[in-house]
C-alpha cells in the first residue's frame, strides 16, 4: 500500500503537464534571444560607436558626415604610421620566437620520458596569474638602465628599453597561451607514426622534419596566431618597457588621453582590428582542423628517450622555467627590498602605497573578480547549453558573436565602452558594474569555448532521460547539466576570476574616482616612479589569486570524493 | 546543491557592497593631478576638516583627466577639479563644463592667482626644475649645467629625460616657457615658425627619453638611470628627503612654473558638497599643508619647505596662460610630429 502510493507519488510527479511544455518551448527562445541582445548591446554597440567616431565627423552617423579624414591623417602623420609598423614588427618577431621556444617545450612534455614535467608544465602556466605587466616590470629591474645584471654585474651601458623590451616580456606573457594549444595538438597526435618511421630506418632527424613538425602543423600555425594576436593587443606591457617606442595599443591611449583625439583614437582601433581580426578568423579556421586530426587512436605511452635527448631536453626546458620564475621572483624580492639594486635590506615600507587607491583597489578588484568569475561562469554555461544541446535557431548567428570577442583587443573595447555608454541615461556607467561586464564580454569566448566542449562530453541519453521523464528545460538544466559540468563551472569560474584579477588593456578606461581597481594601480604607481610600490601591488595580485586556485583545488578536490547528487 | 546556495550567498553578498559602496550619502567626487604622495597626505585632512563628506578622489595625469572630462561631458561623473593645470582648465571655459564659483576666503586669493569670474580658483604654483644626479655626473665627469642653453651640450647625450608634454603638465610647462622665453615675438608668428623648435631640435640629440608622468625623470635620475631630469621642484625636495643623491637646478634663463587650479563642473551631482570641498581647499589650513611640498601657495606669507628657495628669489619665466591655452594643442601637434618617431 505504502510503496503503492509511493510510485503513484512519483508517476504524478512526472506526468509531463501541458503548461510546462509550452513554458518550455518558450524559455529556450527567451533565454537564446537574452544572450544574443546582451552580447548585441554590450559588443556590438560599442563597435558600432568607435566605427561613426572613426567614419563620421563628430561621430555623427548621417551621409553628410561621412569621411575619411582620420584615416589620412593616420597614414599621412610619420609617428602614428610608424605605431603600426612598430606592432607589426614587434608581433611578428614575438610570434616566431615564441612558436619556436613552446614547441620544443610542448615535445619535450609529450614525446620524451624527461621527470618532472609536472613541475614544468605548471612554471609555464605561471605567467596567467599576474597582469601582463609583471614581465616589463622584471626586466626593468634586471635589464633597465640601472639594472642589476646590464649595469651591476655586466657594467655595461646597454638597456633593454624600446622593441628589445617588449619583445621580451611579450614571449614571457604569451608562452602559457601557446603552450596550451601545443601541448593539446601534440599529446592528441598518434606517437605511433613516429615510431614506425623509425622502425622503418628514418634518422630522428628525418622523422622530425617528415613526420612530427607536419603532424602538428595546424597546432603551429593556431599558437602562432594567438600569439600574434595577443601581442599586438597588449598594452601593459609596451606601456611600460616601450620607452619612445610607440605600438598600435599604446598610440590609442596617447591620441585620447594626451591629445583629447577620440576620433583618431577610434581611428587606431579599426586599424588595430584589422591584424587582430585576421589572426583570429585565421586560429578560427585552422583549430577547426586541428580537432579533425586528432586520432582517437592515440596512444599514450612514450618511448623511453636516449640519454643524450633526455639531458637535453632537461635543460632546454629548466632554462626556460627560470626565465619565468626569475621574472617572478625579482617582482617579488623587489618589492620588499629598500632600494633596488642599491640596499638589499628588507622593508614593507612599498607595501604603504603612495596612492588614493592603495589596499581599496586590492579589495575592489576582488569582490569584482569574484561576480566576473560567477557571472561569467553561469552566463557561459547557460549559453552553451541553450546552444550546443537544445539547437535554437540562429544557433551559428549566436556563436558567432560569442566568438568574437576574442578577436576584439580590450582596450578598443573599453574606448568604446565610453563612447557608446557614457550618456545619463545609462544608469550603470562609472559604477563597477560596466567593469563586470566589460570583462565578462571581453573574456566570453574562452568561456563558451570551454563550457561547450564540456557539454560535448556529458552522454546525451541522460539529458534525454530527464526529458522524458518529464523534466523541463529550467530543470534538466539545474539538476543534470550543472552537477554534471561542475568541474567546468569551476573552471570557468577560474578563467573569468584570473582574467578579472589581471586584466588592463579593457579596464584601463573604465577606472573612476568611485572604482579603483589594483591591475591599474600597478600602471599609475610605475607611472608616477613608484617602481618598487608597483611591484608590490603585483605580488599581491599574484598572493590573491594563487589564494583562490588553492581554495578551488580544495574545494573541487571534495567535490570529487563525494558522489554525484542528482 | 549545497554549493549553488553558497554561490548565491556570495553574489548576494556582493551585491550589497556594489550597491553600499555607489550610493552612501554626502559623496563628493574630486578629480585632480596633484601628485599622488600630496594626495595622500592632503586628503588626510581634509577628511578631519570635513567629517560629513565623503570625499571620492581619482589621480590622474593633466592628459588623462582631461581626456576622462571630455569624455564625461554629457555626463559628468566628477563634482569638481582639485589641482589641475590652469592652462587645461582654461580650455575648458569655452566648452562650457565649467560653472564660475567663488569660495569662501576668495577675495584673500591675488589676483594673478584667480579667474576674474570666479571660473578657477588657484591653490599654488609649481615650478620646473632640473634634477641631477650628483653621483652619475661625477661618474660621467660630467659639467653642471645652469640653464636650459647648457643641456644642448654634446656630452650630455642620451643622459637626459623630461616628461611628453602630451601626456604630463610638466612637460607642457617647459616647452611653453621655452616657446615664450626664446621667441619674444611668439605672439605674432604661428606656432610652427616659433625659434624655440631650433633649440628643441638640438635638445632632443641628448634626450634619452620622453616620458610620461612629470614627476618620473626626477624619479629615474635619483635611481641612477639618468644623469638629469626635467621635472619639477618639490619631488626634488621629496627625493632629497630620503635620501638620495641629486641637487636641483631651477634654470637661469628663467623657471617655467604652472598654477594649480580649483573648479566647480557644470552638472555636479553633488553641488553643495562640491562647494563645501572646494571653500576647504583653499582655507588656510589646507593652505598650510600645501606648502609642506609646494614652493609657493596662493596665499601669500605662507612659506615653502625649506629644502626648496623662497618663490621671490626665484627668476621666474614670463608664462604667457591664455597664448599657451589658445595654442596646447597646436602646440603638441607639432611637437608630436618633430619629436616622436
Amino acid at each position: 500500500m505504502n510503496t503503492k502510493q509511493k510510485e503513484i507519488d512519483i508517476a504524478n510527479e512526472y506526468v509531463v503537464s501541458p503548461v510546462r511544455m509550452k513554458f518550455d518551448k518558450f524559455i529556450i527562445p527567451t533565454v537564446t534571444i537574452f544572450i544574443g541582445l546582451l552580447l548585441a548591446f554590450f559588443m556590438l554597440f560599442p563597435l558600432w560607436s568607435i566605427l561613426t567616431m572613426s567614419f563620421f565627423k563628430g561621430g555623427e552617423f548621417s551621409l553628410i558626415n561621412f569621411t575619411l579624414e582620420n584615416f589620412q591623417k593616420y597614414f599621412t602623420t610619420s609617428y602614428t604610421l610608424n605605431a603600426l609598423w612598430h606592432s607589426l614588427y614587434v608581433s611578428s618577431v614575438t610570434t616566431f620566437i615564441v612558436t619556436v621556444i613552446i614547441f620544443f617545450f610542448a615535445y619535450a612534455m609529450t614525446r620524451t620520458t624527461i621527470s618532472g614535467k609536472a613541475f614544468f608544465r605548471n612554471i609555464i602556466m605561471m605567467p596567467l596569474i599576474a597582469p601582463s605587466i609583471v614581465q616589463a616590470l622584471a626586466l626593468i629591474y634586471l635589464f633597465g638602465r640601472n639594472g642589476l645584471i646590464t649595469a651591476h654585474l655586466l657594467h655595461t651601458d646597454w638597456n633593454i628599453y624600446g622593441s628589445t623590451g617588449i619583445i621580451v616580456s611579450e614571449v614571457l606573457y604569451c608562452l602559457p597561451h601557446a603552450f596550451v594549444i601545443l601541448y593539446t595538438t601534440l599529446s592528441a597526435v598518434d606517437i605511433r607514426l613516429d615510431e614506425a618511421a623509425e622502425s622503418l630506418g628514418a634518422t630522428p632527424f628525418k622523422v622530425f622534419t617528415r613526420i612530427t613538425l607536419p603532424s602538428a602543423k595546424y597546432g603551429i600555425f593556431s599558437a602562432a596566431a594567438l600569439t600574434f594576436n595577443l601581442t599586438i593587443t597588449d598594452f601593459g606591457n609596451p606601456v611600460v618597457i616601450g620607452a619612445d617606442y610607440n605600438v598600435l595599443a599604446t598610440e590609442i591611449y596617447s591620441q585620447v588621453t594626451n591629445l583629447y583625439r577620440f576620433d583618431l583614437g577610434a581611428t587606431i582601433s579599426i586599424i588595430l582590428l584589422v591584424p587582430s581580426l585576421m589572426a583570429f578568423m585565421f586560429n578560427y579556421y585552422i583549430s577547426r582542423k586541428t580537432f579533425s586530426m586528432i586520432s582517437g587512436a592515440a596512444k599514450p605511452v612514450i618511448p623511453p628517450s636516449r640519454p643524450l635527448k633526455k639531458v637535453l631536453y632537461k635543460t632546454y626546458c629548466s632554462l626556460v622555467s627560470l626565465s619565468i620564475i626569475l621574472v617572478f621572483l625579482t617582482v617579488v624580492v623587489g618589492s620588499f627590498v629598500k632600494i633596488w639594486p642599491y640596499d638589499w635590506s628588507l622593508t614593507f615600507q612599498h607595501y604603504h602605497f603612495p596612492s588614493i587607491g592603495g589596499y581599496s583597489a586590492i579589495w575592489t578588484s576582488l569582490w569584482i573578480s569574484l561576480i566576473v568569475g560567477i557571472v561569467g561562469a553561469f552566463l557561459t554555461l547557460i549559453a552553451g547549453y541553450v546552444m550546443e544541446t537544445r539547437k535554437p535557431y540562429f544557433k551559428q548567428l549566436i556563436y558567432l558573436l560569442s566568438v568574437m570577442p576574442a578577436a576584439i583587443p580590450g582596450l578598443v573595447m573599453g574606448l568604446g565602452y565610453i563612447l557608446a555608454f557614457n550618456k545619463p541615461y545609462y544608469i550603470f556607467y562609472g559604477t563597477p558594474w560596466i567593469i563586470v561586464i566589460n570583462v565578462v564580454i571581453c573574456n566570453f569566448t574562452l568561456g563558451i569555448l570551454s563550457s561547450i566542449s564540456n557539454l560535448r562530453n556529458i552522454d546525451p541519453s541522460i539529458e534525454e532521460a530527464s526529458i522524458s521523464l518529464g523534466g523541463d528545460a529550467i530543470r534538466t538544466f539545474f539538476k543534470i547539466i550543472l552537477p554534471l559540468s561542475k568541474v567546468a563551472f569551476f573552471q570557468n569560474f577560474t578563467y573569468f576570476f584570473m582574467r578579472s584579477m589581471t586584466t588592463i588593456s579593457a579596464v584601463v578606461f573604465l577606472v573612476s574616482a568611485t572604482v579603483h581597481l589594483a591591475a591599474i594601480e600597478i600602471i599609475m604607481l610605475d607611472n608616477d616612479g613608484w617602481t618598487a610600490s608597483a611591484n608590490a601591488m603585483c605580488t599581491s595580485i599574484i598572493v590573491i589569486v594563487m589564494a583562490m586556485l588553492g581554495i578551488l583545488q580544495l574545494v573541487q578536490k571534495k567535490m570529487a570524493k563525494r558522489p554525484l547528487e542528482l | 546543491m549545497k554549493n549553488l546556495g553558497l554561490l548565491v550567498i556570495c553574489v548576494l553578498i556582493s551585491m550589497f557592497f556594489v550597491t553600499g559602496t555607489a550610493v552612501a550619502k554626502s559623496d563628493v567626487v574630486v578629480y585632480t593631478s596633484l601628485e599622488n604622495e600630496e594626495v595622500v597626505d592632503y586628503l588626510e585632512l581634509a577628511k578631519k576638516d570635513l567629517p560629513d563628506l565623503n570625499i571620492q578622489a581619482i589621480r590622474l595625469s593633466t592628459g588623462e583627466l582631461g581626456a576622462r572630462m571630455l569624455a564625461e561631458k554629457d555626463n559628468p561623473q566628477a563634482d569638481c577639479i582639485w589641482g589641475w593645470a590652469v592652462t587645461n582648465t582654461a580650455e575648458f571655459i569655452p566648452k562650457g563644463m565649467l560653472v564660475p564659483y567663488k569660495p569662501k576666503g576668495w577675495e584673500k586669493i591675488p589676483d594673478n592667482f584667480k579667474d576674474p569670474d570666479g571660473y578657477w580658483t588657484a591653490i599654488d604654483l609649481y615650478a620646473a626644475a632640473f634634477v641631477v644626479n650628483n653621483k652619475v655626473m661625477e661618474k660621467d665627469g660630467l659639467p653642471m649645467p645652469k640653464g636650459w642653453s647648457d643641456l644642448i651640450n654634446p656630452a650630455y647625450e642620451g643622459k637626459l629625460i623630461m616628461p611628453n608634454p602630451a601626456s604630463s603638465g610638466t612637460g607642457f610647462l617647459q616647452i611653453a616657457s621655452l616657446l615664450v622665453m626664446l621667441d619674444p615675438d611668439y605672439k605674432n608668428k604661428p606656432v610652427e615658425n616659433n625659434n624655440a623648435w631650433d633649440f628643441l631640435k638640438k635638445l632632443d640629440k641628448n634626450m634619452g627619453q620622453y616620458i610620461k608622468s612629470g614627476s618620473k625623470p626626477a624619479k629615474l635620475t635619483a635611481a641612477g638611470e639618468y644623469a638629469i631630469g626635467c621635472s619639477f621642484a618639490f619631488v626634488y625636495a621629496s627625493l632629497k628627503k630620503k635620501g638620495f643623491p641629486v641637487s636641483m637646478i631651477l634654470p637661469e634663463e628663467g623657471v617655467g612654473f604652472e598654477l594649480e587650479v580649483n573648479s566647480l563642473l557644470k552638472g555636479a551631482r553633488n553641488e553643495e558638497e562640491a562647494k563645501k570641498f572646494l571653500d576647504w581647499a583653499i582655507s588656510t589650513s589646507a593652505m598650510k599643508n600645501y606648502a609642506k611640498f609646494k614652493l609657493g601657495v596662493a596665499y601669500p606669507g605662507i612659506p615653502g619647505p625649506e629644502s626648496l628657495p623662497a618663490l621671490d628669489t626665484i627668476k621666474l619665466a614670463p608664462m604667457d596662460f591664455p597664448w599657451q591655452s589658445a595654442n596646447r594643442a597646436k602646440i603638441l601637434d607639432v611637437w608630436s610630429e618633430l619629436f616622436l618617431h
